[in-house]
């Protein structure tokens, strides 16, 4: 960025400023609604008209970790008088906790579908990230036959419409035992976010000036060592930006975990949406699920922020 | 584009005789990757090139007839059809033209001293960050005209979004655009501060003005990472489903996967659908393949 | 020598057999994400109790149900031993061989006596009147209508609604008496709507709602024998009825154009509608006011007569199946005994669940249970539903493909709209050689 100079460049920076908050501000507006939601008490999340101003509870994310059931009528006063706090909550939300046959409270399904999301997401996103910035160096930096057709074909693995793929997929899955697994999901994701990652990357890694391999490679580097010394922190920024996408999308993916997938391995996209009831949505704890599970990819592209922008160092010299 | 291997290394050198030769990094790194994919793919590509010729219908016990083309000259010859293709079509514009224009545009802003720009380049990435389904679910919330915040704080009274088949699809849009203009924004961003500053300052030095410095540096400069984030953006607003499916149930606004999801998992004519997904894949390997010409061109510049 | 080595093998054979039954200790159903799910968990946590046979009900939203369910049927899996399915599956579950016979059962136990007649015919027959089941009716449901008591019983509204209508505001003894009320409490300007009614088509919800009208109004979708539609579902009723439901359309709320159990419940309970059609299971949350501000001013009633005094209701609910790729057929048979137990069936409707079981129903004990279970034993006795056949979401797509258009877009005219699609029916149904 030029450094500012003139007054006019001073007002127009300014005005460049006061755009940005003001469509950082509209861009967040509906993410605060959500997050507003997951603070209300039940009964404000749908209103006629919607309901702005309220005392916020935190009772939405208590009631997401607990498996609820509609009540047709109202606890009697001694029952809710004698339940712990968090089941007055659900109390006042019109259900009960739902307990299993020996009388123990049971949990939502939602802390175990968490882990899975992480587990899955996580080592996805190392994968595809790797293989794909390996890839890309191989096809940037070497001659290979083809090169334009290979490309494209890892381009278009990315083509078909994920509706028909499902079918084919799931039935190669039961042969090889996959569904309902982690290892079935992470291959999964790690094929899909494979185009994408190879193609970033390529375009990252085309742009790093080859004078300093070969000016490492002169200082007695070999190939390898040039590559993870040189080239590789180079692309810090490339890579940073390719892995907030892959876990972006492997973070939030919900066709084939509901296909794959049943109880062991299923990740949470699938049961956010889920909190139906008796016919009537909790929209506090939809809201409350789909926060809580915001804030790993929140954090995680935060703390890459810098990355994201540093900008390309070699920029300056480039040809 | 590469054309050659760089400085190749002289065969008796120390470092050769180190590491690996140049053509066994190159396999090493390169063919895992194709090997993964192929076996990944080539399954469920096959699988559905070979259904596509037949009736086969994944939910029953019966035998799959082969029938040649019918599949195909059945879906090109229905006007629903024809009429989903029209709407994918105007729907890619819309979206991927406003997500361009949106995030293009901020990236522009954002490339200049911006207090806290790590904070609020964060803060602008959040609609992304969610998933489709939740984000249509809101959405639908958002835009509703008795219990939505939309109408309410615009003051737009019973403005029905979702329920006019004119509105509708612009609806869904909107909605597209609001959660993916973040995507070609930080993309676009990751161009622009590679644009070299002396070339800002060699402009300015010869009186240029910004709109000549714009189209004349800037955009041939973040062209090629600004078009990688054309073309996976058009793929995915070809193939959109979960948007248009949650928001509305328009016929103005069944997009091609929607039909396609239908025709699938609902009515379960995989045969049929097998076809009509790979009509898809060849209309959308060839909108690529011209994506991908005009980037290689726009490289070599 | 020969005799040890028959010993050894024996006793091989003895521990493998054990070792299966050992495993066949734990029994999975499937269902959708909702609250009759919870009910039955609670139903079987007593089964387990009483046999150790550990049951878990696993769920998945509703709209992936049919997805879901199917995806695993097709490819033969195993992951689950019984399924909750939607009448409309029986032809695909029967045919596709996804199910298991459930014949001889069904005589062995009478189940077409006990369970109510309705059910049986539609939750466990096909093809239809052939004898053969494929189900055990576990939940019945049907559609039904919920009103604002304080709004009909409001003495100005009864006088002004007298003089307009010329008869008494009261729960709506036809369809055009719905109608009527419908467009007497539809006033935008106070942000009050007549009613809400089932729109979404990406499933069967609108299709539902449709039946609702076409049915009581004496129409057919067609010939469930001969799958005749030409003359039946482009009837002067069927167009009649699909008319008066385009007529329902203009009183809802604003944005009711892809509606379903959820918007309708909330048309209740954020006042926006006077009456609400909605499937009888989603009735509880209207019952509390944590859940329905209004619940102490909500009533319910059965879906009203048409111009010829019938009077029928869409079908809901599901019947319980074995999957015919379980590992676990014989334990899950054993459940499915000890399910249709009379103080089972007794228990499940204390639990919450809509039971099929035809004594429980008429009991005075079931039928005061809720404000709505009258309405609901009522209906069960007067209930029709959708073509079964294995192409029924064809048949789903083409009927939605024309009649949305009509209803929400105001497009043609809804004689157009059944003549086109009772060709395409035809075509469908000889596509599948059920019609010359």
């Amino acid at each position: 960025m030029a450094a500012v100079r003139t007054p006019a460049e001073r007002t127009l920076n300014r005005l460049a400023i006061v755009s940005v908050l003001l469509v950082t501000l509209i861009f967040l507006a509906p993410i605060y609604w959500i997050t507003a939601t997951a603070f209300k008490p039940r009964n404000l999340a749908t209103t006629v008209p919607p309901t702005v101003m309220f005392e916020p509870e935190v009772s939405p994310f208590v009631k997401l970790f607990l498996r609820r059931s509609q009540l047709r009528e109202a606890p009697s006063e001694e029952q809710y008088a004698a339940a712990p706090w968090w089941e007055q909550l659900v109390f006042d939300g019109g259900e009960k906790v739902v307990r299993s046959g020996t009388g123990e409270v049971r949990w939502s399904a939602y802390p175990d579908r968490f882990m899975n999301s992480l587990i899955i997401a996580v080592s996805s996103t190392v994968l595809a990230v790797g293989m794909g910035t390996l890839t890309a160096y191989g096809f940037s930096r070497f001659k290979v036959a083809g090169e334009q057709d290979w490309l494209f074909f890892i381009l278009s693995t990315r083509m078909l419409p994920p509706v028909v793929v499902a079918i084919p997929m799931f039935l190669m899955y039961r042969v090889f035992g996959l569904t309902d697994t982690h290892v079935g999901l992470i291959i999964l994701y790690t094929a899909f976010n494979m185009s994408f990652s190879v193609w970033l990357m390529k375009g990252f890694i085309d742009e790093i000036p080859r004078e300093y391999e070969e000016a490492a490679l002169v200082d007695g580097y070999t190939r390898l060592q040039a590559f993870f010394k040189v080239v590789l922190p180079e692309a810090a920024t490339g890579i940073a930006a390719t892995a907030v996408f892959c876990f972006i999308i492997a973070w939030n993916e919900y066709a084939f975990a509901l296909i794959m997938t049943n109880r062991r391995a299923q990740t949470a996209p699938p049961f956010i949406p889920s909190q139906i009831g008796s016919g009537l949505p909790d929209w506090t704890v939809i809201a409350a699920g789909t926060v809580l599970f915001l804030l790993p990819v929140a954090i995680f592209t935060f703390l890459l922020r810098n990355h994201l922008l540093r900008g390309m160092s070699f920029g300056a010299i480039r040809k | 584009m590469t054309t050659d291997v760089i400085t190749r290394l002289d065969p008796q050198s120390h470092a050769a005789k180190r590491g690996l030769s140049d053509l066994s990094i190159r396999n090493l790194f390169i063919i895992p990757t194709i090997l993964f994919l192929i076996v990944f793919n080539i399954f469920p590509l096959l699988y559905s090139l070979y259904y596509s010729f037949t009736d086969f219908r994944a939910s029953t016990n019966a035998p799959a007839n082969f029938i040649g083309l019918q599949n195909y000259r059945e879906l090109l010859n229905d006007p629903f059809i024809w009429n989903n293709f029209v709407i994918t079509a105007k729907y890619v514009i819309v979206s991927v033209a406003g997500q361009v224009v949106v995030g293009f545009g901020v990236a522009l802003l954002l490339n200049r001293d911006i207090p806290y720009k790590g904070l609020i380049t964060t803060l602008l990435l959040l609609p992304m960050m969610l998933s489709m389904a939740v984000v249509g679910l809101f959405w639908k919330l958002l835009y509703d005209p008795s219990f939505g915040i939309i109408n309410y704080a615009l003051g737009l009274g019973t403005f029905e979004w979702l329920a006019n088949p004119d509105m509708a699809l612009y609806a869904v849009a909107i909605t597209d655009i609001w959660m993916w203009s973040p995507f070609v924004m930080l993309l676009s961003l990751a161009g622009l501060s590679a644009v070299p500053k002396h070339l800002y300052e060699a402009a300015a030095i010869d009186r240029a003005g910004s709109l000549y410095t714009f189209f004349r540096i800037t955009l041939p400069l973040v062209a090629p990472i600004l078009m990688i984030a054309i073309i996976f953006r058009t793929m995915e607003a070809f193939k959109t489903f979960d948007l248009a499916y949650i928001l509305t149930s328009q016929p103005t606004t069944e997009v091609l996967s929607i039909r396609l999801y239908k025709m699938a998992f609902q009515e379960w004519q995989t045969g049929r659908s097998c076809a009509l997904a790979y009509i898809m894949l060849i209309v959308v390997v060839a909108i690529t393949n011209i994506y991908v010409k005009y980037l290689n061109k726009v490289k070599e510049r | 020598m020969r005799r040890k080595i028959a010993g050894i093998v024996a006793g091989i054979g003895l521990t493998l057999a054990s070792g299966t039954s050992a495993l066949a200790q734990e029994l999975t159903i499937f269902w959708a994400e909702w609250d009759p799910a919870n009910y039955l968990q609670e139903l079987v946590n007593e089964y387990e109790a009483e046999t150790g046979v550990r049951v878990t009900v696993e769920t998945t939203p509703w709209s992936d149900f049919q997805t879901k369910a199917f995806t695993e049927f097709n490819a033969r899996g195993d992951a689950y031993d019984l399924v909750v399915g939607d009448s409309q599956w029986l032809g695909a579950g029967s045919t596709g061989g996804h199910y298991v016979d459930l014949t001889d059962f069904f005589k062995e136990h009478n189940l077409g006596e006990v369970m109510a007649p309705a059910t049986v015919k539609y939750y466990a027959e096909y093809p239809g009147n052939s004898g053969k089941y494929w189900a055990i009716p576990l939940e019945g449901d049907a559609v039904g209508w919920s009103y604002r008591t304080d709004w009909f019983e409001d003495p100005k509204e009864m006088e002004a609604f007298k003089a307009k209508y010329g008869y008494d505001l009261a729960p709506p003894k036809d369809w055009k008496q719905l109608r009527d009320i419908a467009e007497f409490f539809h006033r935008p300007d106070e942000k009050r709507y007549g009613v809400a009614i089932y729109t979404d088509n990406s499933y069967d919800a609108l299709v539902m709602g449709v039946e609702n009208a076409i049915f009581s109004f004496g129409g057919e979708l067609g010939n469930y024998e001969t799958y005749e539609v030409e003359g039946y579902i482009n009837s002067d009723k069927a167009v009649a009825a699909l008319e008066a439901y385009k007529e329902l359309y203009q009183f809802t709320p604003p944005g009711w154009a892809k509606t379903f159990f959820v918007e309708n419940n909330q048309a209740i309970t954020e006042g926006l509608a006077a009456m609400s059609m909605n499937y009888f299971a989603f009735f509880p949350a209207l019952l509390n006011e944590a859940t329905n501000p209004h619940a102490k001013n909500t009533g319910f009633f059965a879906n009203p007569a048409g111009p010829d005094g019938d009077q029928f209701a869409a079908l809901g609910g599901q019947g319980i199946s074995i999957v015919s790729y379980s590992q676990n057929k014989e334990e899950a048979m054993k459940f499915l005994e000890w399910f249709i137990r009379d103080d089972v069936q007794k228990r499940w409707a204390e639990l919450g669940g809509y039971t099929c079981h035809a004594k429980t129903l008429e009991s005075e004990e079931f039928r005061n249970a809720t404000p709505y279970n009258e309405a609901f034993y009522q209906t069960m006795f007067k209930v029709k539903d959708f073509w079964a056949v294995p192409e029924f979401a064809e048949l789903l797509q083409q009927i939605n493909q024309r009649i949305y258009p009509y209803i929400v877009g105001g497009e043609g005219t809804a004689k157009e709209a059944l003549d086109a699609l009772a060709v395409d029916w035809t075509e469908t149904f000889k596509k599948y050689d059920r019609l010359q």
